[in-house]
């Protein structure tokens, strides 16, 4: 970690501020590019960085090496000491200047095609079995985080504080955005790298709807929502360590997905229901997914170089 | 937080109905934010609707860069994202402009491999 070397960067606006500190643009003035830099404030003593962020720091940095497609380049690490408690530590991204949000509001109306809609899914997939197999886990993915490059490029944004997971880590209270919530982390059950697979099948019906798929106002709200969609689970597959109990939602009887996601051929539905599994264990992986029979064949059959189609000029 | 870093940040998230909420309750489309910087200068490159909000609303196009010189047109040539590019020139960005290092936008877009985008704006200089 660079401690006090040169910082070329110059903030230029506040682009979020989440639990963890504020996350700017900013400048390269030597490139003339823009960053992202999301900076952290860490308590130190006598021996320095406490070994949690030195580890954090040091995986990302060995994921770094794998220089992967679909993850945003982490370009710099600064450690600047602020008084003899507090270090800032701050990275320093690759900056991508369209999110999926706004890609998705551009698109001229009825919406993505098929291909593309199934060449942004590959490369969402692809960067999370990535992060996934490196024992990260995302824990926030939504559009907002899915960043799309003006070739048509998918990178993944903000998995700069994930942890090393164990296979079942202790629940942090403010994790992903309630829309993209899966039911484990809303019932207050134990996680994983599943709660990842959720968000992408939430986000996987929203290229189609071109608006999100639960818009919950609460969390009981959300949960009620998803069970409109996918029903209510068994009793046996209710999980038995939370306070809410199967009994606080009616039985609804749930339509087919295709009632939400119009367009969605027979095994794009069977793919997305595969993703908004209730039981995270039988959830499908990212890796699985990609094998998927939706994602292994095409539409038609002109699809070459169709990467820029979703910029397309009107 | 001003009404100015609010619209800042918004325009740089791509949020088009902060940015409109934020010039209805009336904040400048020209000021700067703590940073220094227009609503314009920072804005999510690849958000053509909020750039045109902002250039409709009177938003000044060529405003450089403090440090670097850099104008918007140079981000969107050299980020590739042509139609905001398009919308900039619609409302008289300088193709010409040179930023501290010397380069055009043209420039920034080669560098990059933006083919689209320098094709364009050499059959813009040819035009004019
Ligand atoms: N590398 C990046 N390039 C462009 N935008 C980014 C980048 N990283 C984050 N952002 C944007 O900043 C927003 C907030 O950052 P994020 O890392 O999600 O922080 P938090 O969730 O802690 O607020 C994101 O929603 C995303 O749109
Ligand atoms: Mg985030």
């Amino acid at each position: 970690m660079a401690q006090g070397a040169s910082f070329p960067y110059e903030e230029v606006a506040e682009i979020g501020g989440g639990a963890y500190g504020t996350v700017y643009k900013a400048r390269d003035t030597e490139s003339g590019k823009f960053v992202a830099l999301k900076s952290v404030r860490v308590q130190t003593d006598q021996d320095g960085l406490p070994i949690s962020t030195v580890r954090e720091v040091a995986l990302l940095k060995r994921l770094e090496q794998f220089d992967h497609p679909n993850v945003v380049r982490l370009m710099d690490v600064c450690a600047i000491q602020r008084t003899d408690s507090e270090t800032k530590v701050t990275l320093v991204f690759e900056h991508v200047d369209q999110d999926l949000k706004t890609y998705l509001e551009k698109a001229p109306a009825p919406g993505l095609s098929q291909d593309r809609i199934k060449d942004l899914m590959r490369q969402l997939l692809c960067g999370l079995g990535f992060l996934h197999s490196n024992r990260v886990m995302h824990r926030d993915l939504k559009p907002e985080n899915v960043l799309v490059t003006s070739g048509g490029q998918v990178k993944l944004a903000d998995f700069g504080l994930a942890r090393i997971y164990s296979c079942h880590m202790a629940l942090t209270p403010v994790v992903v955005t309630l829309w993209y919530r899966p039911p484990e982390v809303l019932l207050g059950s134990s996680y994983a790298t599943p709660v990842d697979i959720w968000s992408t099948g939430c986000i996987f019906a929203e290229m189609f709807r071109r608006k999100p798929l639960f818009c919950g106002e609460s969390e009981m709200d959300q949960l009620g929502k998803i069970f409109q969609v996918i029903g209510l689970p068994s009793e046996e597959e209710w999980p038995k360590d939370v306070t809410i109990t199967r009994k606080q939602f009616l039985p609804p009887n749930h339509p087919p997905i295709t009632n939400f996601v119009p367009e969605l051929s027979e095994q794009g539905a069977e793919l997305l229901l595969e993703m908004l599994t209730f039981d995270p264990l039988q959830r499908i992986s990212a890796l699985n997914a990609l094998e998927h029979e939706y994602l292994k064949e095409e539409e038609t059959a002109d699809t070459e170089g169709s990467t820029r189609e979703g910029d397309a000029i009107p | 937080m001003t009404l100015v870093d609010d619209l800042a940040s918004a325009a740089a998230t791509g949020n088009t109905a902060g940015v409109e909420d934020l010039l209805r309750r009336g904040a400048d489309v020209n000021g700067v934010n703590k940073y220094g910087r227009t609503p314009l200068q920072v804005m999510m490159m690849g958000s053509t609707p909020v750039a045109r909000l902002l250039l409709a609303r009177g938003s000044r196009p060529n405003v450089a860069d403090s440090s670097t010189g850099t104008t918007p047109l140079h981000d969107a040539a050299r980020e590739g994202f042509l139609d905001t590019l398009r919308v900039l020139l619609e409302f008289k960005a300088d193709p010409g402009a040179r930023d501290h290092f010397n380069s055009r936008p043209v420039d920034l877009a080669r560098q990059s491999g933006h083919d689209d985008v320098v094709e364009f704006l050499k059959l813009l200089e040819e035009a004019n």
